[in-house]
């Protein structure tokens, strides 16, 4: 899902790149009054887990392969603001030292999958939690991806490069992902239960209990 | 230093050691995305241009081999994104504070 350079057009990678930079702006003036000296090393821990887990290519037989994004996983457990800097944070590493994803268009990569993925898998999940934490956030996962990979192919699809073949590129982006999605909500939903019983108060609603413990 | 953080890095350790043994695995059903064929869809796979100042592309180390170049990008990737992210955290919070 990470895009490289060259594929689309300079107008649409900057209007991006602006609607990310406003984005951010406001989630770090949310999270600002949040970030307890307690919640700062859960941030590093979690964006440092989503970057490892991102490496992790599962193989699908079949000739394909996805690996875990983990935004709406960021969203559930650090809440949607700090989620999506986690997210920004990997996303920005991945393209200035290994070249996954371009420069160019790092503010539409940032945009895919550090706000929409966030702020959609935290909207599916808050919207699911009251019938199940555990089938919250593996929707959050599954469609929090999709909904990231359907914003990536309509940037795509308005490109030259893609000859402006919107409906061919929402159509395999979006079913593409809709499918590996599943993949996405189950460790979201797995890895977020693991550390839900292990870890009760890490949840964000326990914030106050770990600052009072520190 | 809270007591789950050598826990954490623990895992994370082990996520890193993991990412040779995907790599391999995902090479062995060849890995394509769904950004990539519909890059062959409608003929853009061409337009690619890839990141050539980045010092480690596509997570391999020059000089070293394609299982050790994952592991080495892995660990030294999760190192800088925590360190990253651990003053993106301490900067919120100096915010905080100056609120």
């Amino acid at each position: 899902m990470h895009i490289p350079d060259g594929y689309v057009d300079l107008s649409i990678a900057v209007f991006c790149a602006v609607l990310s930079v406003a984005v951010l702006s406001v989630a770090a003036r949310r999270v600002g009054g949040e970030v307890s000296d307690a919640r700062a090393p859960l941030l590093g821990v979690v964006a440092a887990g989503v970057f490892a887990a991102q490496m992790l290519n599962w193989p699908i037989p079949g000739g394909t392969s996805a690996h875990f994004v983990g935004g709406a996983f960021a969203a559930i457990l650090l809440g949607p603001h700090l989620g999506a800097l986690c997210l920004a944070t990997v996303v920005t590493i991945q393209a200035l030292v290994f070249g996954d994803g371009g420069l160019v268009v790092l503010g539409a990569n940032v945009f895919n999958m550090a706000i929409v993925e966030v702020y959609v898998g935290y909207a599916v999940y808050r919207l699911l939690a009251p019938y199940g934490e555990f089938r919250a956030a593996f929707a959050a996962g599954w469609l929090g991806i999709t909904a990231g990979a359907l914003t990536a192919a309509v940037q795509l699809g308005l490109s030259s490069a893609f000859e402006y073949q919107l409906l061919t590129t929402v159509a395999i982006m979006g079913v593409g992902h809709l499918v590996l999605g599943l993949v996405e909500g189950a460790i979201t939903a797995v890895v977020y239960r693991y550390l839900a019983r292990a870890r009760p108060d890490l949840r964000p609603d326990a914030v106050s209990e770990v600052a009072a413990d520190a | 230093m809270r007591e789950w953080l050598p826990k954490a890095l623990a895992l994370l350790l082990a996520l890193t050691l993991l990412a040779p043994v995907f790599g391999w695995a995902a090479g062995q059903v060849g890995y394509a995305e769904p950004l990539e064929n519909a890059a062959e869809a409608t003929g853009a796979t061409d337009d690619a241009e890839s990141t050539v100042s980045a010092p480690l592309p596509d997570y391999a180390v020059p000089g070293l081999g394609s299982a050790m170049g994952t592991f080495v990008s892995a660990v030294v990737g999760t190192a800088l994104t925590l360190l990253a992210a651990l003053v993106l955290g301490r900067l919120l919070g100096a915010d905080a504070d100056a609120d």
